[in-house]
């Protein structure tokens, strides 16, 4: 098991309100799935996603990734955790402009400590993956959206994660682009790796083999293969 | 994270926003090039002191004559006291027999001639000891010599400027020199003395170098002040140790105050006590300098403080893409930490060679002499580092203890 998820509950504190932002989730995911979160905004999925990602802790209930007891980690291991077993991908793509399209894919590997020389070899290989390897100096502003996304993905994947969380990952790409981003998702998927996709499109969530719905921070379903392509041809209807 | 990684990202963010980062480190330059030229103002100043005052000997003591007027001088008439005399040498010779040396020295203002050629010197009256007391030889020839001084001869020594104004390349000694309207025969030439005539002074020093020197009989009997027969301008005594100049000066002002009936037509001076003075002036300077350069550091540092701040929210994104990426709060703070020490300590860094040009600015436009201590330099380049963290701790904090969730969704 990946990630083993128990009662999981989290709970933000805004002036006197207490915003309870999961209800006690319960979830497991297996190696080499791709697993979607649908839900409406304020439904929990973004902070579920936080909390799988070790960038946030839970109020209560349990988190295992890969084994390890996540919820009572401290700054230290949880970035180290980060740094080796996750990758993201976000949707406005977050890569840091004035760094170059190949130190962006850097940037993990020296929080990992990896040597100057193979941290370049490394980026480069994955620059190729995504199909970048010929633009490796060039900066993310001058690269078109579609790009800087295939960037982004290859600096998550620099790591060798176990798992990639992918937050909307086409939201700001138009539907061709956004179409080939899915591809490049799913052939990793193919290739092994696991993946959970944040979305509110059902377009994307189509791409998923098993697909979680959420609301009020709770799952309200959980639909797996044809259901989900069923699901898909009710919205289009 | 390695430093060295996190050095690279500093040096990197600081080189996208060159001018921004140019005019955040402009305080500290100013700040440090203000240390610089003022510690290096001060240090000049101590050192001209410390000569000059080597220059009159911290074994001496001088008693100088001083013009009174007015009711004073009224008085110094009634009192019958007509200021420095040969004899007040004598009596302090007669009566402190310790004292390894007196030498009365008298100023004779007349002119110098060779030919038509006029110098510009000074004629200066002594004896025989003024060679040991101001511990001030000549390099060729004689000095006066105690028979000069009891015959009252025409002779004179001269001093090394003197001799190139008037003798060149020639050699001066045998020849004759025309001072006022009797001929002198050159008998020596005075070894040359620098003597800086600083705009920081403690003392007034004349040029030595241009100085002629003739028997203290001569230029009493020679150059008579009709009203005041037998006046010196100063009196130099020197004794054999450092401990015993004060006491020496105690009892060579009673002996005075005994023979002028307490009238002040004279002044003793310690070029110790001088000293002494000059250097505690000198600390009030530094204090009061280093003050002002530290409150414009101190403004250098918010304004670091001040960009930083602005700079840890203009990157709030990617701190939390990095946090995302797997940089704990440590690197974080590291790598903001180490941008504002590399910001000052460069300033640091261009402020040290503004000081130092600063100061050799002073030295030629204002004539004041400037040194450049190694301390001083240390001591800057420590501070602007010292700056950058004080300053650099508070933004570089605000940045690790970013929330990263929240640092991700800034937009």
């Amino acid at each position: 098991m990946l990630v083993s998820v128990k009662d999981l509950r989290r709970e933000y504190v805004m002036g006197e309100t207490v915003v309870k932002a999961l209800r006690g989730v319960s979830l497991n995911v297996e190696h080499g799935e791709f697993l979607a979160i649908m839900g409406p905004s304020g439904s929990g999925k973004s902070t579920l996603m936080h909390l799988l990602g070790c960038l946030d802790r839970p109020t209560a209930g349990a988190y295992s990734l890969d084994g390890t007891p996540v919820e009572k980690l401290g700054d230290v291991e949880l970035s180290r955790l980060r740094n080796r077993k996750v990758g993201f991908v976000f949707q406005a793509f977050n890569l840091i402009s004035q760094l170059k399209v190949v130190e962006n894919v850097e940037v993990p590997l020296i929080y990992m400590g990896v040597e100057r020389a193979r941290r370049r070899e490394l980026s480069l290989e994955m620059l190729q993956a995504v199909g970048l390897g010929h633009r490796p100096n060039h900066r993310p502003n001058e690269l078109s959206g579609g790009e800087n996304q295939r960037v982004a993905i290859a600096r998550a994947l620099v790591t060798k994660p176990q798992i990639i969380f992918a937050d909307e990952p086409t939201g700001n790409l138009d539907t061709k682009t956004g179409h080939e981003i899915m591809e490049i998702l799913q052939g990793l998927n193919e290739r092994g790796t696991t993946i959970v996709l944040v979305t509110h499109e059902m377009n994307n969530a189509k791409w998923a083999r098993r697909l979680i719905h959420m609301q009020d921070g709770k799952i309200l379903r959980e639909l797996r293969g044809e259901e989900i392509q069923r699901l898909k041809d009710l919205f289009q209807d | 994270m390695q430093f060295s990684e996190s050095l690279r990202i500093g040096i990197r963010s600081i080189l996208v926003h060159k001018l921004r980062s140019f005019l955040t480190t402009l305080g500290v330059i100013f700040g440090v090039a203000a240390v610089i030229a003022m510690l290096s103002i001060g240090e000049g100043a101590k050192r001209a002191a410390v000569e000059q005052i080597k220059l009159l000997g911290t074994n001496n003591i001088r008693v100088n004559y001083v013009k009174l007027t007015g009711d004073q001088a009224e008085e110094a008439e009634k009192k019958f006291s007509r200021g420095l005399t040969y004899h007040d040498g004598q009596l302090i010779r007669e009566n402190l027999p310790n004292v390894k040396g007196v030498t009365p020295v008298r100023f004779v203002e007349t002119s110098i001639l060779l030919g038509n050629k006029e110098s510009t010197g000074r004629v200066v009256g002594t004896d025989e000891v003024y060679e040991w007391v101001t511990n001030f030889h000549p390099s060729e020839g004689r000095f006066i010599c105690a028979l000069d001084v009891a015959d009252a001869k025409r002779v004179c020594v001269i001093g090394d400027e003197i001799r190139s104004e008037l003798f060149g390349y020639r050699n001066p000694l045998g020849r004759r020199i025309k001072i006022g309207d009797t001929w002198f025969v050159v008998i020596g030439v005075m070894e040359s003395k620098t003597v800086k005539e600083g705009k920081a002074s403690v003392i007034k020093l004349r040029n030595i170098n241009k100085d002629v020197y003739i028997p203290i009989t001569t230029a009493l009997k020679r150059f008579t002040d009709e009203d005041r027969p037998n006046s010196i301008e100063e009196i130099a005594i020197q004794v054999e140790k450092e401990e015993q100049v004060v006491p020496t000066s105690e009892v060579v002002k009673r002996l005075l105050n005994r023979t002028h009936k307490g009238v002040n037509d004279y002044e003793i001076i310690i070029p110790a006590e001088l000293l002494a003075q000059s250097q505690k002036t000198q600390r009030m300077f530094n204090i009061v300098m280093g003050s002002i350069a530290a409150i414009s550091l101190l403004v250098g540092g918010i304004g670091i403080m001040n960009i930083m701040l602005a700079s840890v929210t203009e990157r709030t994104k990617e701190i939390g893409t990095r946090r995302a990426l797997g940089a704990t709060e440590r690197d974080v703070l590291i790598q903001f930490l180490n941008e504002t020490i590399m910001i000052s300590v460069t300033g640091g860094m261009i402020g040290i060679t503004l000081g130092v040009v600063m100061a050799k600015g002073i030295n030629l436009f204002a004539g004041w002499e400037t040194v450049i201590s190694l301390y001083s330099v240390v001591i800057s380049f420590g501070i602007s580092a010292l700056v950058g963290i004080i300053f650099g701790i508070y933004p570089a904090r605000q940045a690790a203890k970013m929330d990263p969730i929240a640092a991700l969704r800034f937009e």
